[in-house]
């Protein structure tokens, strides 16, 4: 709230975290999954001096880099890029605690894309012994990277025992850190082998022999993968806080999507036994791209759901869903949300100076006098800064929609209430004045009952009884 | 509306490291970022017009500049994370608005950046593949005009950074009740300009350097299977154009420069900038810097020479470095007016600083260590 706020039609400018994050998630575990499997692989090449093999992996570190190198890089910026628009006071909160975490990050980013383009380009013309340890300071630098990142992203999901008093490694070790490094290794294991099977699928069509060998090869790393996943998984389900637990039982859409991700992972599990681990041989394009759809809709809906469960936060207990710091949140309760909004206020004072007084604050009564088109325009203003960032108006998890047929009064309560009438959501951080501008530019855009409906009689009588129990609600 | 107004209050946590130590970084972090982004900026666009128009030598430079073309990118988006990193660390109050204010146009460097990357491989793979058809070349000119552009994006986004004045128009223009609509750009800004075409220039210099010492190091002693000429040819021509190429770089470099500093910079900057002897110093030898290149390149225009080489290179990197601490200077000169970010409470991260400043020599170490093994197969080859 001391930014401006990206307003995002239709979408809500956060939404373009999760595209990007997914996006790069996908590709990212494979950069370090990819870097281990290439890594071992080509030692085991070596060992036994299995040249055909060596072709196809080099081949392979081709198109890893294409991928990687490039699309896994840049949406990787791309992630900073989105968080500081559409998260600034959350990336600003992270970026001072882990500054260091991320320059060490940095130190190990310019060691893989060193060792990465040495590995393809000088294939064949370095010393068995020194490629092979090219591969393993890729692989290792990789997986570092994939350690400080996960833990800056469990530190979101679980604080632990960090108060900003306290420095990095605090943050650093929280109780999310190592499940969520465990599931993170296993998941980047997994998703390269179904990437080396969808490259050798096509690759090596005609070259059944190759292809059985790198299919029995790999489907080692992939169960080794669904197995450090399994164990990943459980512990950072046992270690998640009480809330995340709540969200992940209430919440009906993260019901559906942990029962499809448990049902992706044991098909992807039992595909993995019996095809290439009993049966090398059996791949194909077909069952490659199957693969690797499965393998991605998994990976998908996993990071759907740690992202999920997080809410009402963006740092846990620190960083609310809409930007605001929780220590401030008492002092925007006490003397407005819009005067403690740098750029809040000063949009007020552009356009209603009337309604400061004459300490330079917003005075509730005042807002209250303002004429009923202009509270309407004041509550959008609360609307974009207060609650943009999870609801657009028509469009995502829209409020036209979600208030559709409520009435003034229960709007109202749900506007006071927003922590009570659902815990994933941040409190009312306003004024009684601000939330009843808010309840009319709601009320503006509700949508109806839906005409025709068998019930709605019913309903009118339960709005009726709603608008009741808001009123009361209102007026203690 | 006050432009005071508009800065958001100091982190509650305090800034990890001392101002003078996230500066150093931020600008250190931007000399090496700034290094292989100038090659690619301007060489890209000189592939793209010798794919298209070139002969003989001019071709010849087009295919060496787009085989090494793909590591120079990939280095050059990496060096960049440390100087977006500190800023974000020291400059956020200001950063996280201007970036906010022109939402789509920043989120969009993203987008194209993806396809002017895929654009640089497609050419090189075609070069290496000896493939040469239209949509290789095509990739050239895309991939050279979106750096471009993307050059544009930056220079809006880091000189809105520091035009707080501007960034009350902005708003006004394009909010949506109070919320960015994201669709600025800091086109009144009237060092916008001058500021993109002096980094153009800039890079048209560092580019020219590269072209010599890639003639002098990396080019191997064979007959071009292009021009069907010997090495020695090239290097004479190389040592000949890249004189040249600096030469447009560095007239481009002072014109844009001067028109920056004359006729588009604030008078107060300005006049704290001529008054401070220490600065006057400084900004003297970052204009007058890239002459002391252009003689080095001088007494190669009828061949590339190792000794000179490394000599413009050095000092190539000596103008870059004045250039950045220049720039940086002018941008805490027009935000200090506004918040002395500076006085921030400094919590510093000793143990993860050190860590840090650690895991970076070991860092150079390996890659030291990797480049010397690539640099013994090189030898052994030659």
């Amino acid at each position: 709230m001391h930014y401006p706020w990206w307003y995002v039609p239709s979408l809500t400018s956060p939404m373009l975290i999760a595209m990007i994050a997914t996006i790069h998630v996908f590709v990212s575990l494979y950069a370090v999954g990819g870097g281990i499997v290439l890594a071992g692989e080509v030692s085991y090449a070596y060992k036994v001096n299995n040249k055909s093999l060596l072709d196809y992996l080099r081949s392979h570190t081709l198109f890893f880099i294409l991928l990687t190198v490039v699309f896994g890089a840049i949406t990787g910026v791309g992630i900073w890029w989105t968080i500081s628009l559409s998260s600034p006071l959350a990336t600003e909160a992270l970026i001072h605690i882990f500054v260091f975490g991320w320059a060490m990050e940095y130190v190990f980013f310019v060691l893989e894309i060193v060792a990465a383009f040495i590995f393809h380009y000088y294939w064949g013309r370095l010393d068995p012994k020194v490629h092979k340890t090219i591969g393993w300071i890729y692989a290792v630098s990789a997986y570092i990277s994939l350690v400080l990142i996960t833990a800056i992203t469990a530190f979101q999901l679980d604080i632990g025992n960090w108060t900003p008093d306290k420095g990095m490694w605090v943050a650093f070790f929280n109780p999310q850190t190592f499940p969520q490094i465990i599931a993170r290794s296993g998941a980047s294991l997994l998703l390269a082998s179904l990437y080396i099977y969808l490259h050798a699928a096509f690759k090596l069509k005609d070259n059944a022999q190759l292809r059985a060998l790198v299919e029995n090869r790999t489907s080692k790393w992939a169960m080794a993968g669904a197995a450090l996943v399994t164990v990943g998984g459980a512990w950072w389900y046992v270690n998640l806080p009480e809330s995340a637990k709540a969200a992940l039982a209430g919440a009906s859409a993260l019901n559906i999507l942990t029962l499809l991700i448990f049902t992706a992972s044991a098909v992807v599990f039992f595909m993995l036994y019996f095809g290439p681990y009993r049966n090398p041989g059996w791949l194909n394009p077909g069952f490659a791209i199957l693969y690797f759809v499965i393998g991605i809709a998994a990976t998908g809906t996993g990071e759907f759901i740690r992202e999920g469960v997080r809410k009402p936060y963006i740092v846990y207990n620190y960083v609310t869903g809409n930007n605001v710091l929780i220590s401030e949140i008492p002092k925007l309760q006490a003397t407005g949300y819009l005067n403690g909004g740098t750029w809040t206020k000063a949009f007020m004072k552009a356009h209603y100076p009337q309604v400061f007084g004459t300490d330079g604050n917003i005075d509730g009564n005042k807002l209250l006098q303002l004429p009923a088109s202009d509270q309407i325009k004041v509550g959008e203003v609360l609307f974009q800064y207060h609650c943009n960032d999870c609801h657009s108006t028509r469009g995502f998890s829209g409020v036209a929609e979600l208030t559709r047929g409520w009435s003034k009064g229960m709007i109202h309560t749900v506007v006071t209430h927003l922590d009570k009438a659902h815990f994933f959501m941040p409190p009312w951080c306003g004024t009684e004045a601000e939330a009843t501008v808010l309840t009319e530019y709601l009320q503006s855009r509700s949508e109806p009952v839906p005409e025709g409906m068998k019930f709605s009689n019913i309903n009118s009588r339960e709005n009726t009884l709603a608008e009741k129990v808001g009123r009361g609600e209102a007026e203690k | 509306m006050n432009p005071q107004d508009l800065i958001g209050p100091f982190s509650p946590l305090g800034n990890p490291a001392p101002f003078w130590f996230i500066t150093f970084f931020k600008v250190f972090g931007f000399i090496l970022h700034m290094i292989p982004m100038n090659i690619w900026y301007a060489g890209m666009l000189l592939v793209a017009i010798f794919a298209t128009f070139g002969r003989n030598h001019s071709l010849e430079l087009a295919h060496r500049l787009s085989r090494s073309m793909p590591i120079i990118v990939a280095m050059g988006v990496n060096l960049g994370i440390v100087p977006l990193l500190f800023t974000q660390v020291g400059y956020y109050q200001f950063y996280y608005p201007a970036g906010i204010l022109m939402a789509y146009a920043w989120f969009s460097v993203i987008v194209i950046l993806i396809f002017a990357y895929y654009g640089v491989y497609v050419y090189s793979l075609s070069v290496k593949n000896n493939k040469h058809t239209k949509l290789a070349l095509a990739s050239a000119w895309i991939s050279s005009i979106a750096f471009i552009f993307i050059g544009f994006l930056f220079a809006n986004n880091f000189s809105l950074m520091a035009n707080i004045n501007d960034w009350i128009h902005i708003y006004n223009k394009t909010n949506v009740a109070g919320a960015a609509l994201g669709t600025g750009l800091n086109t009144a800004d009237p060092t916008l300009i001058p500021r993109w075409l002096m980094m153009f220039g800039l890079a048209i210099t560092t580019t020219a350097v590269y072209i010599a010492f890639d003639a002098a190091f990396f080019k191997k002693r064979d007959t071009s299977p292009l021009t069907g000429s010997s090495t020695s040819d090239y290097k004479t021509w190389a040592g000949k154009f890249a004189f040249a190429f600096y030469t447009l770089g560095m007239v481009l470099f002072a014109v844009m420069g001067s028109w920056y500093i004359f006729g588009a910079l604030e008078k107060s900057t300005f006049d704290q900038l001529s008054q401070n002897s220490f600065m006057y110093i400084i900004f003297g030898l970052t204009a007058v810097s890239p002459g002391l290149v252009w003689i080095a390149m001088l007494l190669q225009r009828k061949g590339v020479k190792r000794k000179v080489t490394i000599f413009a290179a050095i000092l190539q990197f000596v103008v870059v470095t004045l250039n950045a601490v220049s720039r940086q200077w002018v941008q805490n000169l027009e935000i200090f007016r506004f918040k002395n970010i500076s006085e921030l409470p400094v919590n510093i991260q000793w143990s993860p600083m050190i860590l840090f400043l650690l895991l970076f020599v070991i860092g150079l170490a390996v890659v030291g260590w990797m480049i010397a093994k690539i640099v013994a197969v090189e030898k052994s080859v030659a």
